[in-house]
């Protein structure tokens, strides 16, 4: 994936650029929000992370204009404000995600990685069967079936699988899920989304062979067929 | 408010009031110039009847000491019968009060202790009918026993003075009817404004500073207080976004060093082994880190509820209620904590839903960490409409009456809370998104436990 970086602060853009590049993304970087916008015009990149507080030009300015030329890339805003309003800010402008700063790299590659997919998963998102080796979940008749057999699961239960499994194949970090799921954004002090999940596995994974929900230490869950 | 609440609070408005004290002095004014014209009047009208009668009885005497009684009369018969003189009485009567000449029909009754003068009653003949007419007479004897009456009909001027006495009272009540409207449609006005102001100002008080008082072109004193007020908004406007800019200068001055320090941590710990001593001492920086922003977060989200400066919409509380419930259920059923909720449907309330949640989260993290295994947790939320009431309870080890208060202040952890993780901050920012939103937060008492109250 080609993605463009535009963060004035060096420190944060080199570690960012050096890790995308391991994560195996060709990365071009912008240290100002002029540059930024140049570069996202003028490259075919895939993504743009954007700092929110750039010189010569701001971050959400940037964005702005760049969906007002008709620029669908997908762009994940960083900030270093507050929250609560700067978020819902920060999406209205065009951003289509958004992160606070400080974050793990984990947390940044997971929402990349499903920014990056949300256009494959266009058709997953219309159709209404979901479906992962003998998973298979129904959004119009609300049921589960694994390998024929049917799935009792809460209304909770059920839409954080809708979630898990929209994001199959990827990693998707607690915050994610928290504001996927059920609309939150903030950390819990306590592992209330760790005991959902556990719930879940419990359900979709206790009676069959080969585990689907997944642990990604140091990262959050992942929902997949092991090969 | 009601049809009849808008009405008894006109009556409570000062033009009103001023309206109601003004007539009272102008019917007291009135009350004392009706009696004046009176006066006047019935100087002027009596004094020149009586002067017409007095010089009648001048006349009639010296007539008496010239005339024979046949003669005189003769000149009494003439007198009564003369249209020219309009209204003028006469009446001679024997020594046993019998008519003897005039146009009155009968001496009439007199008080022995009226003096000359006195009134008395006569039936005029009036077209078809006949009428009452008062008159105002003097008596005098004559020669032989005779008596004289010498009168005028006084009729006409109490009509005049009556009619007069109408036309005033009915001029003084119209004013006085006038005046009490024109203070109820004034009250009314003022009322009017003030209710645009204290919409206004209410919305102002949630948060929207952006509102403006309605101002009317007008330069009345409420006008003028309008702009004046909202001269002083717009200040108060300034200040507050100040201040949200040094709060996002704050944040951002701390995030980026603390976002580098993260970075660098990371970096350096992906080219080391799993386990190696440097390893575990950058994950203990990246833990920190991460505590750091949490307080961090929480101080942000304090201030910035503290400025009022955060967005509101209406929030379906009890929807938020029980999906905080919801989410918290099985992280409390794995400490064998029952978790027992009861929620009333269709409360909302005007505020930001984020901050609430995060509210509600830490009370519950709260209730969840400091309740013993096996212990038991109540969320209520009591009364739909336009006052819930959201109610956290546990059978934990509660605060002590006199530390509640300190709790809510920053960064106030009790001792006996030292051995709990957490930031010292959750009560903090339950109060100040309490406050955000004009609700009430207590601190109670649950017998054993902490009972903790929102009422908005």
């Amino acid at each position: 994936m080609h993605i463009l970086i535009v963060e004035d602060d060096e420190v944060a853009r080199d570690y960012l650029a050096k890790a995308l590049r391991e994560a195996g993304h060709t990365v071009d970087v912008a240290g100002n929000g002029m540059e930024g916008l140049h570069m996202a015009s003028s490259i075919a990149v895939d993504l743009a992370i954007v700092d929110r507080m750039l010189p010569k030009l701001d971050g959400l300015a940037l964005v702005q204009s760049l969906r007002a030329t008709g620029r669908k890339v997908p762009v994940l805003i960083l900030s270093a404000l507050g929250d609560v309003d700067d978020r819902i800010t920060g999406l209205r402008a065009g951003g289509d995600d958004y992160l606070t700063k400080p974050y793990h790299m984990a947390e940044l590659l997971a929402r990349i990685d499903a920014l990056a997919r949300r256009g494959d998963t266009g058709n997953a998102e219309a159709s209404t069967k979901l479906k992962l080796a003998d998973l298979e979940l129904d959004r119009m008749t609300r049921r589960v079936m694994r390998n024929g057999k049917k799935i009792e699961l809460t209304a909770r239960e059920f839409q954080l699988l809708e979630f898990m499994m929209r994001h199959s194949g990827q990693v998707v970090t607690r915050t994610m899920l928290l504001e996927g799921v059920w609309d939150y954004h903030f950390d819990p002090q306590t592992n209330v989304i760790d005991v959902h999940i556990s719930r879940l596995r419990q359900a979709i994974d206790k009676d069959f062979d080969k585990p689907l929900l997944h642990t990604v230490r140091g990262a959050g869950y992942s929902l997949r067929e092991d090969e | 408010m009601g049809p009849d609440q808008r009405f008894l609070g006109v009556l409570d408005t000062s033009p009103f009031r001023i309206a109601i004290v003004y007539s009272i002095v102008f019917a007291i004014g009135a009350a004392a110039l009706i009696y004046a014209v009176d006066f006047a009047v019935s100087r002027v009208v009596d004094g020149s009847t009586d002067n017409l009668i007095e010089a009648e009885v001048q006349g009639l005497r010296e007539q008496m000491l010239v005339l024979s009684r046949s003669d005189f009369i003769e000149l009494i018969e003439q007198r009564s019968q003369d249209q020219d003189v309009r209204g003028a009485v006469y009446l001679m009567v024997d020594p046993q009060l019998r008519p003897v000449a005039g146009n009155v029909p009968a001496w009439p009754k007199v008080d022995a202790s009226a003096g000359k003068w006195f009134l008395f009653k006569v039936s005029v003949p009036f077209g078809d009918e006949t009428r009452e007419h008062e008159m105002r007479a003097q008596r005098f004897p004559l020669p032989g026993g005779y008596r004289m009456l010498v009168g005028h009909d006084v009729q006409e001027r109490q009509n005049v003075k009556s009619l007069m006495m109408r036309g005033l009272i009915t001029a003084v009540v119209l004013t006085l009817l006038l005046g009490l409207g024109g203070g109820f449609w004034m009250g009314r006005r003022i009322l009017a404004q003030a209710g645009a102001i204290s919409a206004v100002a209410t919305q102002i008080m949630r948060g929207d500073l952006s509102q403006r008082l309605p101002v009317r072109k007008a330069d009345d004193e409420i006008n003028t207080l309008a702009r004046e007020i909202n001269t002083m908004l717009d200040k108060i406007e300034q200040l507050t976004l100040g201040m949200r800019t040094v709060l996002d200068s704050a944040a951002h001055d701390l995030r980026t060093p603390l976002n580098r320090l993260q970075a660098t941590a990371e970096g350096a710990m992906s080219s080391l082994k799993t386990g190696s001593p440097e390893r575990r001492v950058l994950e203990s920086v990246s833990t920190e880190v991460d505590q750091m922003r949490s307080t961090l977060d929480a101080l942000l989200r304090i201030a910035l509820a503290e400025t009022g400066t955060v967005a509101r919409e209406p929030v379906d509380l009890s929807a938020l209620v029980a999906s905080m419930v919801e989410l918290y259920a099985p992280v409390s059923e794995e400490r064998g904590i029952v978790l027992e909720s009861s929620v009333a449907l269709g409360a909302q309330v005007q505020g930001n839903r984020q901050l609430l949640a995060q509210a509600l989260a830490n009370l519950l993290d709260n209730a969840i960490k400091f309740t013993p295994d096996g212990g038991h947790i109540r969320v209520v939320l009591d009364g739909s409409g336009s006052a819930p009431e959201v109610i956290v309870e546990d059978n934990g080890p509660g605060i002590p009456a006199d530390k509640r208060e300190i709790v809510l202040g920053r960064r106030v952890r009790l001792d006996e809370a030292r051995k709990f993780p957490g930031s010292g901050l959750g009560l903090s920012l339950v109060a100040a998104v309490t406050k955000l939103h004009g609700a009430h937060l207590v601190l109670d008492d649950a017998g054993p436990g902490l009972r903790v109250s929102l009422k908005f």
